[in-house]
């Protein structure tokens, strides 16, 4: 069971947090016209990669927030997790 | 027979406690603190079971959780429990046994007629074979292997049996209570940190139950004794036997369990049977010991022939001889400590040595007490069927490849070492490297993944001095490093003999002209022959290997036999044993029962079970529940001998007529707050909803970014920054997440706030006619006339004296309303709505009518909603605005959701006005058609329209804006109907929508 | 090659089994082939049987990274079925059933396909529709399915929880009587044999590092073992898709995932088909050794790892008890993990690609085993002939584009969610 930090909570059990993929897809702009072949990539190309990868969790049973969480996909070592409007670097 | 191997006076038994038992339905009698396989032993009893393939007869090889056969089927409190190691499980009074694997008996066993065709079934010989013809396998063959193979039965009865979950958190989690765990633990304490202390086992100790040391001028169980009750002592301590750590996990979580009541004749009252244990550590000290070698020979797998530390294990335990006139067979110092506690014991052992000339000072102990050795000499087979009569040997060349002459020598056991094999699983699966250390022949953990360490034997250290030094003081490095505090802990004096080096042989050559088996893994029957050819026929690979000939799946895991495995692969492949390589250990370490894994949430309560304040009221009034999620809903409610059919058309019918009342609490409802609350609405609606004014609702439906649509459902405007927004029932907690992952990922700048707020109103939906009738009466002091209250409008009201909100809104499509009380006061809601519409003929309607009255009316519902359909194909492209973007829209423009052709909802009805249509069912042109017969559309829904009094469906067609009038055939081949139908619109009542705005 | 018979058995038992043939070669790389097929597991081991077999090209070769078999050919819960709802699924998946049927013969190996019944249970009258839907969608493509009632479910499988005490009641279910299992490993050591026997170089222990493309045209592949040039390319090798991917500098509509499975200790029979949970996500048979073979959910976040999470396999285990009370008594014995392609709509890919003279073969999702032949069968079709069969003409990657999705269980792009 992984041990995520929360931001906004610290440390809790996975058990609390549901995940939400992968935390650099940007949704386009609303209004803004869009290729076909970007539209996709945002919906559903994703790179999927070993190794880091930013993705999203939410708190759902706990602050119910969104959050950046940098982790292995190969080891699962969690490095750096990031409140939602915290930029990735 | 009484007790004839048991010793006089040692072992740790109580002797004052004789328990009975029963082995294959004879009675036998052991002790307080024996084994099942201890107590068997001191009965004589040795022939335990039969070997999965040959059926060959099997004994005990070792006294734990390594034992690859004494397997037997336990019957416990009126239950019974396959695949139980005799060697694990505790004695208790009245404990009944079988062996398993064996018709009709284990003593005459008709399968061991396998044994006699062995040399036809090599390795993978079910692969070559059984292919003819062709529907043999699955009818003759196949059903054969089924019954011959499988080690105990299961009954498919209930389990009475309670497990439980606890959580904990530590500093340091000891795995192992030898020297290591106890040292490390001791000095941890000291330290003030937070530790767990796990034994497997009943009793604490490890090695030092057994080996003849001492520390500090005690003994080793005096020395382990002092330690534990020191520990129990300690408020920061807990100290559990019986406790298996069985899986290292992700981020430093392991799991335990805990064997609370297994050695107990029956589980106390409101006590687990198992508990397990969720530990969270912060460093984790492994020290977990290592298990004893086989050397591989002819007819390894005799019952008698065991590991020489089981046989000390045995007496120094249990005080339990396993044979009176024993062979040890070693190539190590370890062989002669058992052979020493024979002696000791007034039993005469002869040794087998493999080295030439091996020095130490447990070997001038063995000289000086005139015990037999033999040097360079091997046994090349054990001899005897049932149980080893005598054993042929050999003295054997220097290189090992050479045998002499074969000589018989009788013996009634045979006691093995091999030397020692960490045990390194639990570092494996936390995600070491482990790596291979060529002076023990056997891999060690290597470079740490996560917070652990390794100690001890389990880390390939065999002495004491230098487990206990290292121990002490990893235990009190890293609890320092917690805690911050540093109490020194002195460090005893150590006496033990010094070992000389172990020989590296574990396989003797076989003797010219022989063919006997020489077993590397001892419960699946694969033997050294089987390995060769696995590599003979091209699986070199080591996964190949154990594949093929399942080396090392059983359920002993391969305890005993993978290092061998390994060692056999390496010498045939000509490669190093580390370019072999090994398979990474997974979790369990040992087989888990199933219900400790799950815990309580079986049963009733596998799942939650959510209802709502009115449940009760329901209940009450013979409502028929269904499950909507984890909802209960009343589905009907019965009257009379009414069944699901009648019953709903008749609720429906009144709700044309008169007026129904349904609960709808387990809608979800979200409540929407903030300045920018209408500009949310409008992204993640398709529709517009920047104009909407306060005191109305709308309806509204949301898509996916994949423009596939997710929820529908209605919005009011409470005030001028607040909304109320509805939800299906099955959608209620993924559309409030949608909600905020927008509103904190993708729009952050949008002032606004959700929160659920499904659990804090109660809702009831009253339809039909007279439904404005009863809401006067209900709300006596609010205009709900249709221009106080028109359609789609909203107001607050009076219940009684209780707050309410009243939404004029409809599902069923005729006029009604909505009323909302708090959850507290639901009942009291429900319970006036009932007696005041009593005079306008109320009745409460469930689900099933709630369909029918949708359905009916054309309304879209979860099984058109059903996350593979668009709006347009629910004849919702009416709400796409074309003004503004929202979610999803520009998925909506691909060339699959734009056809022309595009499948829509239309009405079915049948040609006769009588036959039902079943949901399910397709639509095709042609019933005739050979297969495969092309499909138009499929029925989502059915139901006996209670306005026209005949069948009526909803289904979802290709092209079927120009069907309407068509005649098509419903096929359902599941219930062999056929059913000539028209195509008609999907509105099939009210088509204008006169009736909620009346 | 040496035919594999209880002649050949007893004749090599009288011969101490010492001239056995080895089952397949291990040959060095060739400088250059017709086809190459990335990835020694199910599918592309029976690509390269059907290159040869069916269009006569054994020029060819298998680049296996690892041990051939070693990915989710070795990894899965061995359950053969084609009860789908879609008609691409669906033909696909039937044409595949009879490839399973004779597959043995075929093979010349005992894959032990048995065919004992696949029971999907249903909890509602609702889930009953859906399932008819399902099943009468099979039926009228001419695959064999039955509507059970509760009664029916409780004749097949007594040990179901038929109790007062239960959270979701049994109301029926779909069957479909041909479903069944098969023994995994042969299945591709039985593929490997023939390949091999025709000509075909299964090569191990090479990784393919990166791939040489010219002017929109694949060259070959530089791998661990040199460079080997190749006119065609087929990668095969689900649950690293993304990973080669990358190399082609491709984003794919695939995330990967992990899926655990588990056994129980052996027991005597006790349950003969393959049967799953309708309120949640769990399937259950029993092997010929005895063992139950369990699995369900997604561990639910992106991994590459084959080490698995123990509270998927907790709620797994929860749902497996709900259906079945009885499994609670037996102990779990080993648990693995194998890594998926989780594709967008939750049906799998084989296409060519832009680069010509790439072709891919991936997404299976969990589907992947018991397509193995129809894959293998399609796949060969697709590089040889440079076009798509119609049996995976609904399986190509431009779908996602035109919308024409394939998604089963409508659980859309959250490919986490199981």
């Amino acid at each position: 069971m992984l041990h995520i930090k929360c931001p906004h909570c610290g440390m809790r059990s996975q058990n609390e947090f549901s995940y939400g993929g992968d935390a650099s897809v940007k949704r386009p702009e609303l209004g803004k016209d869009i290729s076909d072949q970007d539209w996709n990539n945002f919906v559903y190309n994703r790179k999927s990669l070993r190794g880091k990868h930013w993705e999203l969790w939410q708190h759902l049973a706990g602050c119910r927030q969104w959050i950046k969480v940098e982790r292995d996909t190969g080891s699962h070592e969690i490095f750096k997790t990031l409140k939602a409007e915290e930029e990735i670097s | 027979m009484t007790q004839s191997f048991r010793l006089k006076d040692i072992g740790l038994i109580n002797r004052n406690k004789k328990l009975s038992f029963k082995f294959n339905g004879k009675k036998y009698y052991g002790y307080e603190g024996d084994s099942l396989a201890s107590a068997l032993i001191a009965n004589g009893v040795h022939l335990i079971g039969r070997s999965f393939k040959y059926h060959r007869p099997r004994g005990f090889f070792g006294a734990g959780v390594d034992e690859p056969y004494a397997i037997v089927q336990l019957y416990r409190n009126g239950e019974t429990e396959p695949n139980i190691k005799a060697t694990e499980q505790e004695l208790f009074d009245g404990l009944e046994a079988t062996s398993v694997n064996c018709w009709p008996s284990v003593n005459f066993d008709i399968g061991a007629i396998n044994n006699f065709l062995r040399i036809f079934l090599p390795a993978g010989f079910y692969y070559k074979t059984f292919m003819w013809p062709k529907s043999f396998w699955f009818k003759i063959y196949e059903p054969f292997i089924r019954k011959a193979a499988g080690l105990g039965t299961v009954s498919i009865k209930h389990d009475k049996e309670r497990y439980e979950h606890k959580y904990e958190y530590c500093d340091l989690l000891i795995a192992g209570s030898g020297p290591s765990g106890l040292a490390s633990a001791y000095a941890a304490a000291k330290n003030g940190a937070r530790v767990i202390l796990a034994e497997d086992k009943s009793r604490f100790g490890g090695t030092l139950l057994t080996s003849e040391v001492n520390i500090g001028n005690k003994s080793g169980k005096e020395w382990a004794d002092g330690i534990i009750s020191e520990l129990k002592e300690m408020p920061n301590v807990t100290v559990k036997n019986r406790s298996q750590v069985f899986g290292y996990y992700d981020h430093n979580m392991l799991v335990m369990s805990e064997r609370v009541s297994d050695h107990l004749p029956k589980t106390k009252d409101f006590h687990p049977k198992q508990r397990l244990w969720y530990i969270r550590a912060k460093e984790v000290l492994i020290s977990s010991g290592s298990i004893e070698r086989p050397i591989v020979f002819g007819n390894n797998d005799t019952p008698g022939v065991m590991l020489s530390s089981a046989a000390k294990e045995y007496m120094k335990v249990y005080g339990v001889l396993v044979g009176k006139n024993p062979l040890i067979f070693t190539n190590n110092d370890s062989g002669y400590e058992t052979a020493i506690e024979f002696k000791k014991n007034g039993i005469d052992p002869l040794i087998l040595d493999t080295r030439s000339n091996p020095k130490s000072e447990i070997i001038n102990e063995a000289q000086d007490l005139d015990i037999k050795i033999k040097y360079s000499y091997v046994v090349v087979a054990a001899q005897g069927y049932k149980k080893v009569k005598s054993a042929d040997i050999a003295k054997i060349s220097d290189d090992k490849e050479q045998l002499g002459n074969i000589e018989n020598v009788k013996c009634d056991c045979i006691c093995v070492s091999g030397y020692w094999t960490p045990t390194i699983h639990l570092a494996s699966q936390s995600g070491n490297k482990t790596k291979f250390n060529e002076e023990i022949d056997a891999f060690v953990p290597g470079k740490s993944k996560q917070n652990e360490k390794t100690l001890g034997a389990a880390n390939g250290i065999y002495t004491l001095e230098e487990t206990l030094k290292d121990s002490f003081k990893i235990g009190s490095e890293v609890s320092k490093k917690i805690t911050n505090n540093e109490n020194k802990v002195s460090f005893p004096n150590v006496v033990e003999k010094k070992s000389s080096i172990h020989d590296k042989f574990w396989c003797v050559p076989l003797p010219k002209g022989k063919n006997y088996k020489r077993f590397l893994d001892f419960q699946n029957d694969v033997a050294v022959s089987d390995i060769e050819i696995a590599l003979r026929e091209g699986y070199r690979s080591i996964e190949h290997v154990k594949r093929y000939t399942t080396l090392g799946m059983a359920t002993d895991q391969g305890k005993t036999s993978n290092l061998n495995g390994l060692q056999l692969v390496s010498k045939i492949e000509n490669k190093v044993v580390p370019a072999v390589g090994h398979t990474t250990f997974r979790p369990p370490y040992t087989p888990v029962s199933i219900g400790a894994i799950v815990g309580r949430e079986v049963g009733k309560h596998s799942k939650p079970t959510r209802k709502s304040p009115m449940h009760s009221w329901h209940e009450k009034n013979n409502a028929v529940f269904v499950d909507a999620g984890v909802w209960l809903r009343p589905r009907y409610y019965k009257r009379g001998n009414e069944d699901l059919f009648e019953a709903s058309k008749r609720e429906a019918k009144n709700v044309r007529t008169n007026v129904g009342v349904c609960d709808v609490t387990t809608l979800g409802k979200i409540d929407i707050k903030g300045p920018d609350a209408a500009e949310l609405l409008n992204r993640v609606y398709t529709n517009a909803w920047l104009k909407l004014p306060v005191g109305k609702a709308r309806y509204g439906v949301m898509l996916r970014e994949d423009g596939i649509v997710m929820d529908d459902g209605t919005t009011t405007r409470i005030s001028e920054n607040h909304y109320h927004m509805t939800t299906t029932t099955a959608q209620a907690a993924n559309v409030l997440s949608h909600l905020e992952y927008y509103l904190q990922l993708v729009w952050p700048e949008l002032n606004v706030n959700v929160v659920s707020s499904t659990e804090q109103w109660a809702g009831a939906a009253i339809a039909g006619p007279k439904s404005r009738n009863l809401l006067q009466k209900l709300f006596p002091n609010s205009d709900v006339s249709n221009e106080g209250l028109p359609f789609m409008g909203y107001m607050e009201g009076d219940l009684f004296g209780v707050k309410a909100r009243i939404f004029r809104i409809s599902f069923s499509g005729e006029l009604a309303y909505e009323v909302n009380v708090e959850s507290n006061n639901g009942n009291f809601m429900w319970e006036k709505i009932i007696e005041v519409g009593e005079q306008f003929e109320i009745q409460p309607y469930g689900t099933e009518a709630l369909s029918t009255l949708r359905i009916e009316m054309g309304h879209v519902a979860g099984s058109e909603l059903d996350g593979r359909t668009i709006p347009y194909d629910n004849s919702l492209e009416g709400l796409l605005s074309k003004k503004k973007d929202f979610i999803g829209k520009r998925s909506l423009i691909r060339e699959a959701f734009t056809a022309e052709d595009r499948q829509k909802v239309v009405g079915v009805v049948p040609l006769d006005k009588k036959t039902s249509i079943p949901e399910g069912s397709h639509l095709v042109k042609d019933s005739k058609a050979p297969s495969p017969n092309p499909k138009l559309g499929y029925i989502s829904a059915s139901c006996w329209s209670v306005e026209y009094d005949n069948p009526f469906s909803l289904a979802i067609l290709k092209d079927g804006k120009n069907m309407i009038g068509e005649k098509l055939f419903v096929m359902s081949p599941l219930k062999n109907k056929i059913i000539p139908v028209e195509i008609v619109s999907s509105h099939y009542v009210d088509p204008k929508g006169e009736r909620v705005r009346s | 090659m040496q035919k594999y018979s209880v002649f050949s058995l007893i004749k090599n038992a009288l011969s101490n089994h010492e001239n056995w043939d080895l089952a397949w070669k291990d040959p060095t790389p060739k400088k250059e082939y017709d086809v190459v097929i990335i990835g020694g597991g199910g599918h592309g081991l029976a690509t390269a049987y059907y290159l040869a077999k069916e269009h006569n090209i054994t020029n060819v070769a298998i680049i296996e990274k690892g041990w051939i078999g070693g990915g989710n050919v070795g990894r899965n819960t061995t359950i053969i079925r084609s009860n789908y709802m879609y008609d691409e699924n669906a033909l696909f998946s039937e044409f595949g059933m009879n490839l399973w049927r004779k597959m043995s013969q075929d093979l010349n190996y005992n894959v032990m396909f048995s065919p004992r019944g696949i029971i999907n249970l249903a909890h509602s009258d609702a889930q009953m529709n859906v399932y008819a839907r399902r099943g009468n969608s099979m039926r009228l493509n001419g695959i064999d399915a039955v509507l059970l009632n509760r009664e029916q479910v409780k004749e097949i499988i007594p040990m179901a929880d038929f109790s007062e005490n239960v959270r979701f009641p049994i109301f029926g279910g779909l069957m479909q009587p041909s479903a069944g299992t098969a023994r995994h490993d042969a299945v591709a050591w039985g593929y490997a044999r023939q390949a091999d026997s025709m000509g075909v170089d299964i090569i191990q222990n090479c990784e393919v590092i990166g791939f040489d493309i010219s002017a929109g045209k694949i060259k070959g592949i530089r791998t661990s073992r040199g460079e080997i040039k190749a006119k065609k390319i087929g990668l095969c090798v689900a649950g690293s898709t993304n990973i080669l991917a990358e190399k082609l500098n491709m984003t794919l509509p695939i995330e990967t995932h992990l899926l655990q499975a588990c056994v129980s200790e052996p027991v005597k029979p006790v349950l003969d088909n393959v049967v799953t949970f309708g309120a949640g996500h769990f399937y259950i048979s029993q092997s010929d050794k005895g063992e139950m073979v369990m699995g369900g959910d997604l561990d639910g976040y992106n991994s590459y790892a084959q080490r698995g999470n123990l509270p998927t396999l907790q709620h797994v285990l929860t749902e497996g008890i709900a259906m079945m009370p009885f499994l609670s008594k037996l102990k779990m014995l080993r648990t693995w993990g194998g890594i998926m392609d989780m594709s967008m709509d939750g049906s799998p890919i084989i296409d060519k690609t832009h680069i010509q003279g790439l072709y891919l073969n991936c997404g299976w999702c969990y589907g992947g085993f018991k397509a193995t032949p129809a894959s293998g069968w399609t796949f060969a079709h697709t590089i040889a002939q440079d076009r798509v069969h119609e049996l995976n003409a609904g399986y190509s990657l431009n779908r996602f584009n035109t919308g024409h999705l394939l998604d089963e269980k409508g659980l859309g792009t959250k490919t986490w969610i199981s």
